[in-house]
């Protein structure tokens, strides 16, 4: 399989070459076009009680759709996100990442998708109760509204919650209040994550919460 | 006439420069800026795709009911066009063939191309997008808009474009509103809904971007009016 994700970094996206016999997993609704001999097919995404959970609890679609190159030639593929913004592949040796709803695009086999328990917390702050976690070997697609940075914490580290796109399950994420009280609602900061561990984190730029704040007082 | 792209792919704007007595035909709306000298003016356009009927018909279609023409009494008047969305923008030469156009991301075009409603038939009224697509004939070059980035596909054989990623195609090839995998039950619950299957040869625009997936997908945060 042969990537190239271009027209970064305000609109990316993958386009995709498979060759004989590759497959690739995808979102339900990430194909923007591809060869006609491609075959399609859809499942639960990682199972039917995952693909539950992730669909009420995690954000994400039920279903995913894998794209399979049964011919003998190559055939291209076209894959995006429905926000405008950046994608970054990420290749797993048995690593494992954690994304925020809707920063998943799609995933080689080798890819394994699950869910993670995210906490009540998580929840409360409006990132639902289950995280979509991948491990295994293989690449893996996420994208952002906005700009892509990639950061290594070790130690102490605070993200604003809307802004945290990728996260790997080694470190330790605590919701909370940016200040007391009245310093969060006054400082317009509102929840903020407090990260501990080790190991790397994705934020983006900017948050559709955020273009959803400036827009809201703009209707009539 | 000269027609400069800028700003090329996120927030791309048209420098059009025209000679003397030259016309261009855009959609209502989308001059930001001109030369003095030049003359405005509103237009449902006589001839093919002109007319009231014609203007009903782009209505329809989601265009403006009315065209802006730009004439230039000099040489070297300028234009400058922009569309609504972010993103990029497309020229294309007409030389007699035809082409069919996503009727939102029609920009502007020169005198010599005929508009006209392409009624694709029953068929698009099942692709959720708008019924009507424009149908462009003649001769000059016409200014495409896209939400995103545009990339052009040459089609050879059969070609699968999800139907809010079409910019325009040439009406060489034939289409077909399906579903991209093999059954219909994971044709709606995969999300891809319907797509549009090209066959034949010709070259299919896309856009990187599908306006109304980021649409709903903002508009569903926002309260209802």
């Amino acid at each position: 399989m042969d990537y190239e994700i271009r027209y970064k970094p305000a609109f990316a996206a993958i386009f995709l070459t498979l060759n004989p016999g590759d497959r690739i997993t995808a979102e339900a609704g990430a194909m923007t076009s591809m060869d006609g001999k491609l075959t399609v097919k859809t499942e639960f995404s990682g199972g039917f009680i995952p693909g539950l959970l992730k669909k009420f609890f995690g954000g994400e679609s039920l279903f995913v759709n894998t794209f399979h190159n049964k011919t003998q030639q190559p055939l291209t593929l076209v894959l995006t996100q429905s926000t405008i913004g950046d994608i970054v592949g990420v290749d797993l040796r048995e690593n494992s990442l954690c994304f925020q709803p809707g920063a998943y695009i799609c995933h080689t086999p080798g890819v394994k998708l699950g869910v993670r328990w995210a906490g009540v917390k998580s929840w409360f702050s409006g990132e639902g109760l289950f995280k979509l976690q991948v491990r295994g070997q293989g690449k893996v697609f996420f994208g952002a509204y906005g700009g892509l940075t990639k950061k290594r914490v070790n130690g102490d580290f605070v993200v604003d919650t809307g802004h945290l796109v990728a996260y790997e399950p080694t470190i330790k994420m605590n919701v909370g209040l940016a200040g007391g009280l009245l310093g969060s609602m006054t400082s317009g900061e509102g929840f903020i994550n407090r990260l501990t561990g080790t190991g790397e984190i994705y934020l983006q730029s900017r948050s559709i919460s955020g273009l959803v704040s400036y827009l809201q007082p703009k209707l009539r | 006439m000269n027609i400069e792209l800028l700003h090329q792919p996120d927030s791309a704007i048209a420098r059009v420069v025209l000679d003397a007595n030259e016309e261009l035909v855009a959609q209502a709306g989308c001059m930001i800026a001109m030369n003095g000298s030049i003359n405005a003016s509103t237009t449902l356009r006589q001839g093919k795709g002109g007319g009231i009927l014609g203007g009903l018909k782009r209505m329809v279609a989601g265009e403006s009911l009315f065209l802006s023409v730009f004439r230039s009494p000099i040489s070297g008047g300028e234009v400058f066009l922009a569309p609504k969305l972010m993103g990029d923008l497309l020229t294309y030469e007409m030389k007699g063939q035809e082409l069919v156009v996503q009727a939102t991301s029609y920009l502007a075009s020169e005198s010599g191309v005929d508009i006209d409603l392409g009624f694709q038939g029953f068929k698009s009224l099942f692709s959720g997008e708008s019924i009507f697509w424009l149908s462009l004939s003649g001769y000059g070059v016409v200014l495409l808009t896209s939400f995103g980035g545009i990339y052009k596909i040459p089609v050879n054989g059969e070609y699968i474009v999800d139907t809010g990623h079409i910019v325009a195609f040439e009406k060489s090839l034939n289409f077909d509103i399906t579903k991209a995998g093999s059954s219909w039950l994971s044709a709606f619950l995969g999300g891809e809904g319907l797509v549009c299957r090209f066959k034949g040869q010709g070259n299919v625009y896309c856009q990187t971007h599908n306006p109304g997936a980021f649409g709903s997908q903002v508009g569903s945060k926002l309260p209802p009016q």
